[in-house]
């Protein structure tokens, strides 16, 4: 193969001209031969490069096939991703191989005419330029008005997002949940809960009835029930009849940023937060013993009605998770 | 064993009619504990039909004054037999008296607290979880956690220190065999994300808890179906105990999404990088995607 690699013609290439016409004269050049020293040692002794290559693009052929068939057998991602992955390397392997190893490397010059026109060029240049403006330019005014029009309003429909983001504003929609005095807890299927359906150390998450399967009611107003004792359980001040047989109930958001506190450690009586490990004392208020979050969580006041099912006394008594601007900062004495 | 014994045994169905109002579920309950010896419930409070509460459950086989079997098609509550509490006895002396007394009761013979806690009225079902799992006897008294590791004793001999201990005080929950012929792994995977992700993570890879506490990984297939059931029924340590909440079928479906599907995850992107996260996964991109790039850049732009 690498005789046919000889000495043989010249090039036509663009020769070196002022600027002026398609001036093209042939020049000699000279390609690359095996003696040319551009070319690299293994371009001089090719066959095995070649045959390596060869070998490289056989390769990815064979998985290009391979690919073909792994998508109409449906075999799996390993199978797919796999072979097209090796395919498209060994194909770019093959090619950046073959201009590395076998073409000749530079560093090549190549000769340029000179950039700059000649006096006489430039000043025809700048007296066209003066003349067109006054003729042509001036004449176009009302195409720059309008383009200058669009451009306006462009400005003032850009403004409109801006603005609509500022309202409406939120009113009291922060500070308040679906839960009022006398909702009924129940759980994601909707049933009520009793006294029997925690037993001491268990947790569920449970809503205002009606809302356990709307947005608003899986983000806002979910709430975490947990057993702590099996008597009633007083976690704070001004708190003695809201945590009935020691069902008590704490906003499932975090004051910190809102996430779900799941986490539930029964031997430590801990709710944690599995965002920033918050952590909150379940027995005094949910105050916070670990992490950023700034305040309690929420409590929930209950009480267990005629017919033995958990209820809330009243709404929560405070803005449920993280801070905003607005919010009236009572809150539970956490000192 | 007990069709063997068909002929004497007490069968008790408190079946749906039992149900109907609060009078006859009371004197069902209170026929059943006639019929079943007294068992303590202090297990399971649960007033909802089939959540694990042996006098709320479809079928209930007493016999000679102790509970054998309760349950239904989805989880069936076995207590070993009582003569293995033998056999059983002679076990908890060798391997498990030293910490929690000899009479299991969590007092040594002068009086004073043992290491470990009381393990009377129990129930069988966490004394084959702590055993199975091998986290007991543990090797670390002093350790924060006792943690999974190969079991010390057989499942047999499990089953012989549970007939033991339950026969000291019989309670509730006895061992699940969970029937998972038709569970519904997609409401076990709803259930998985509503009660267990928050700590077992979604991908059920285990996570860290408070206080060098962690909750432990489900993706280790040698976590049984079995083991499952009785940590979601007795809420093993810092884990919450799922009761009256979780029906017995719900418990199977969480069961069977569990070992069908966290135990065998479908991964249609490929590589599942253990399901650790977002934060190993991006390393991972970032160093052998972005770096091999960078190396294969490096090639290409070289000099030859």
């Amino acid at each position: 193969m690498s005789d046919d690699l000889e000495l043989t013609d010249l090039a036509e290439r663009p020769a070196p001209t002022d600027g002026h016409g398609p001036t093209r004269t042939k020049v000699p050049m000279p390609i690359a031969t095996l003696s040319d020293p551009h070319l690299g040692d293994a371009a001089k002794k090719p066959e095995r490069t070649e045959a390596l290559i060869a070998l490289v693009l056989v390769v990815a052929i064979v998985m290009m096939i391979g690919f073909g068939i792994a998508y109409v057998e449906n075999w799996n991602p390993w199978a797919l991703g796999g072979t097209i992955g090796a395919g498209l390397l060994l194909l770019g392997f093959g090619l950046t191989a073959w201009g590395k190893y076998l073409m000749p490397q530079g560093p090549f010059v190549e000769e340029r005419h000179l950039l700059a026109s000649s006096p006489d060029e430039r000043t025809a240049m700048s007296a066209a330029l003066v003349e067109r403006s006054a003729v042509v330019v001036k004449r176009r005014k009302v195409l720059g008005g309008l383009f200058a029009l669009g451009a306006s309003i462009f400005g003032i429909v850009a403004l409109f997002p801006l603005i609509r983001s500022l309202g409406p504003l939120p009113g009291n929609s922060l500070d308040v949940t679906n839960w009022r005095k006398g909702t009924l807890l129940v759980d994601s299927n909707g049933r009520s809960v009793n006294k029997g359906t925690l037993v001491v150390g268990g947790i569920m998450t449970v809503y205002p009835e009606g809302r356990e399967n709307t947005d608003y009611g899986q983000s806002v107003d979910q709430t975490v029930l947990i057993r702590v004792q099996d008597t009633d359980l007083v976690t704070a001040e001004h708190r003695e009849t809201w945590a009935p047989a020691g069902y008590v109930a704490y906003s499932k958001l975090c004051t910190h940023l809102g996430c779900p506190v799941g986490l539930y450690e029964q031997q430590l009586e801990l709710l944690v937060c599995p965002c920033h490990q918050s952590m909150f004392n379940v027995r005094n208020g949910a105050i916070p013993q670990f992490g950023p979050a700034p305040r309690p969580l929420p409590q929930l006041a209950l009480y267990f009605d005629d017919n033995g099912d958990l209820r809330a006394q009243a709404p929560y008594d405070q803005a449920v998770g993280p801070g905003f601007y607005e919010r009236n900062t009572t809150q539970v004495d956490g000192t | 064993m007990a069709v063997a014994a068909l002929g004497t045994l007490a069968l008790v169905f408190p079946g749906a009619s039992a149900q109907a109002s609060t009078t006859a579920k009371a004197s069902a309950v209170s026929s059943s504990v006639k019929a079943c010896g007294s068992v303590n419930l202090k297990g399971v409070t649960a007033t909802a039909r089939n959540s694990g509460n042996p006098f709320k459950s479809s079928e209930l086989i007493c016999f000679d004054g102790m509970l054998i079997r309760y349950g239904n098609n989805a989880i069936t509550y076995t207590n070993p037999p009582a003569s293995f509490a033998t056999a059983g006895k002679l076990l908890f002396d060798q391997t498990c008296a030293s910490c929690h007394g000899s009479e299991a009761n969590g007092v040594t013979p002068s009086g004073a607290a043992s290491i470990g806690p009381n393990l009377q009225g129990v129930g069988s079902a966490t004394i084959d979880f702590w055993i199975t799992t091998g986290r007991m006897p543990a090797t670390d008294i002093a350790a924060i956690e006792a943690e999974r590791k190969p079991p010390r004793l057989t499942n047999k001999e499990a089953l012989e220190v549970a007939a033991y201990i339950n026969s000291l005080d019989p309670a509730v929950p006895a061992v699940p065999t969970v029937n998972m012929r038709r569970a519904n792994v997609s409401v076990g995977a709803n259930l998985f994300q509503l009660n267990c992700a928050a700590c077992h993570t979604i991908t059920g890879a285990g996570d860290a808890l408070a206080f060098g506490t962690n909750a432990p990984s489900l993706q280790n297939r040698e976590v049984t179906a079995q083991q499952v059931a009785e940590a979601m029924r007795i809420g093993p340590a810092n884990m919450p105990r799922f009761s009256g909440n979780l029906s017995d079928s719900q418990v199977r479906d969480v069961v069977a999404y569990v070992t069908r599907y966290v135990q065998h995850p479908a991964n249609p992107g490929g590589a599942g990088l253990g399901g650790v996260g977002p934060v190993a996964e991006g390393f991972i991109a970032l160093l052998i995607g972005v770096g091999g790039l960078a190396l294969i850049c490096f090639w290409i732009g070289e000099r030859s």
